[in-house]
């Protein structure tokens, strides 16, 4: 392994103002992964902060990624709201049932008390844990899934995108619930001394239009990130899937770094939107990193790298979307070790040729 | 007033694709009243705006939400029509078992590659979400269909796209049924390395792709 000279926190500091690093800001964006590497089972971590915050140490202190993010599942606050999440004993939990069947009982929802519902305080607790432990050198955050997403947990996917279309105010009405169960969880979450790292998977036009993101999404997410400005934090906003019609409203909304996944191009966002906003992006999570060898990490890190690291407000090297459970280890290590020997400045005979 | 055959054909294909549910059930009660062929009306009429509205979605002119009104309104004139439908009319149709595999509950995909065959003149059996391996394999048989269909958005079941295809070896009947997988983490890479007979990146692309399968037009 390379010895590294600077912690996270250096890097990206340094980074952000334009001064010398050893090497780009990598984050193989680990989710539930983080359980094998202390030999858990993923449905351990329901009510369980500790192990939820152990779990997390222990995987960045073995791949020594720049950002460490606490996220088991993206239900966590439509859970606190009432939706059911069925835990399978060693997988990834998944909405069994959404918050109201029908939109009719929209007024039985309330928002959230990150402090008292569901699994939230749990992750709270986790984030605080990790911050003790290790926010001196990482960057500890805390998952939010944004209005839109949420929304969809709280009435079914299907039903809110009819919704969308046939009774718009049901849509903002969820949304603004959804909104409040955000603030709270984000000042909960910044009170802890971690920052929000937000995700809205449904809002990506692989589901939606352009035109619906703007309506539906856009306004809740520029709220969102207001409160987060407003504290002090910067943020990185994920959507899933095809977001190129929307990266120019994903800046506006705010956001100081896009997070993209593979179905979104990297040096077209660096061309149209790279003097806005920071970079995050995109190792295809599946077909690489869960199911490539070592080589195959290398070049589609390097491919990465090659598109994105002269852009224009920094990039940051990334899986495309939170890696699958079963990732091998030695492929997020390739990951990072890539990242490593290309160095920063980047060593361009390592693009060019691919060998290292 | 009455209006000429064509015209109301191009009529009802305009309700589907403007999302009119109400228009289309009009248009498909006055189509009976007209005593036209309801089969001539489903496939001029509905179907032809559900393939417009296929190919809008194609061109990234409408989104899921558009797409799922369309298919609200086409079935909305097939529960019209559908009664008035002569014996023979619907043929013998290729029959296809869809479903989302167990430990996902993500179902828009699989709905629209649903819609999408239906439309296309494929017999679907849904067995919705949540589904286990061995529920694909003996519904095929039950119905003796000729594809399945797979769909998940997760990684954590892909495993179980590649057990329906065990389970098929084991029985030794692999070679009745062709497998189509698709979804959020599938890839053509993964779809040849568990054994599947295809790989769709979209509800339209599923469509094609169903047809090859079958060998020519559905």
């Amino acid at each position: 392994m390379v010895l590294e000279q600077m912690t996270p926190i250096e890097r990206l500091t340094a980074y952000g103002k334009g001064q010398p690093i050893d090497r780009l800001p990598c984050v193989p964006i680990v989710g539930n992964t983080a359980a094998r590497v202390i030999g858990a089972k993923v449905s351990d971590f329901k009510g369980n902060g500790k192990l939820i915050a152990k779990a997390q140490i222990e995987a960045y202190k073995l791949f020594r990624y720049d950002i460490i993010r606490v996220f088991t599942d993206l239900y966590t606050q439509a859970e606190a709201m009432g939706a059911k999440i069925y835990y399978p004993y060693d997988e990834t939990a998944y909405l069994e049932a959404p918050a109201i069947e029908d939109v009719s009982e929209i007024d039985s929802l309330s928002p959230a008390d990150p402090y008292k519902d569901g699994n939230l305080p749990h992750h709270l607790e986790a984030m605080k844990i990790a911050v003790d432990a290790v926010g001196k050198e990482v960057t500890v955050t805390g998952a939010l899934t944004c209005p839109f997403t949420n929304a969809s947990f709280l009435v079914g996917a299907e039903k809110l995108v009819r919704l969308t279309l046939k009774e718009p105010e049901k849509v903002h009405k969820l949304c603004e619930l959804s909104l409040e169960t955000n603030l709270r969880y984000a000042k909960a979450i910044i009170d802890a001394g971690c920052t929000p790292s937000l995700t809205d998977a449904m809002s990506s036009c692989t589901v939606i239009s352009p035109k619906q993101f703007k309506e539906f999404s856009y306004p809740y997410l520029k709220k969102l990130i207001e409160y987060i400005h407003s504290r002090g934090k910067s943020d990185t906003l994920h959507i899933c899937g095809k977001t190129n019609r929307i990266w120019d409203l994903m800046v506006e909304a705010g956001a100081d770094c896009i997070s993209i996944d593979n179905d979104a191009d990297l040096l077209e966002a660096k061309k149209t939107v790279g003097a806005k906003v920071r970079l995050m992006g995109n190792v295809r999570p599946s077909e690489v990193m869960l199911e490539g060898t070592e080589d195959t990490v290398r070049h589609a890190t390097i491919e990465c790298i090659k598109k994105a690291y002269d852009n224009p407000k920094g990039y940051i090297v990334a899986s495309g979307c939170s890696l699958p459970t079963e990732t091998p280890f030695k492929n997020i290590h390739a990951m990072m070790d890539t990242v490593r020997e290309i160095g920063y400045p980047v060593n361009s005979r390592i693009l060019e040729s691919g060998e290292m | 007033m009455s209006v000429s055959k064509e015209e109301l054909f191009k009529k009802l294909s305009d309700a589907v694709v403007n999302m009119e549910e109400e228009e289309t059930v009009i248009l498909s009660n006055q189509a009976i009243v007209e005593k036209y062929d309801a089969y001539e009306v489903i496939d001029k009429g509905l179907t032809d705006g559900m393939e417009r509205a296929g190919k809008l979605f194609e061109e990234e002119e409408y989104f899921i939400p558009e797409l799922l009104m369309c298919s609200d309104a086409m079935y909305a004139g097939m529960d019209v029509l559908k009664p008035h439908l002569k014996k023979d009319d619907e043929g013998d149709k290729y029959k296809v078992v869809i479903g989302v595999v167990q430990g996902d509950t993500h179902d828009i995909g699989k709905n629209l590659v649903k819609i999408m065959l239906e439309t296309s003149g494929f017999e679907v059996v849904d067995l919705g979400r949540d589904i286990p391996p061995l529920q694909f394999v003996e519904k095929a048989k039950e119905i003796d269909a000729k594809i399945i269909a797979l769909s998940t958005l997760m990684t954590t079941t892909m495993d179980g796209m590649a057990e329906v295809i065990n389970i098929l070896n084991q029985q030794e009947i692999r070679e009745k049924f062709k497998v189509m997988v698709g979804g959020g983490p599938i890839s053509q890479g993964f779809a040849e390395k568990i054994g599947a007979d295809g790989y769709s990146l979209n509800a339209a692309e599923a469509v094609r792709l169903a047809r090859k399968l079958v060998g020519g037009a559905a």
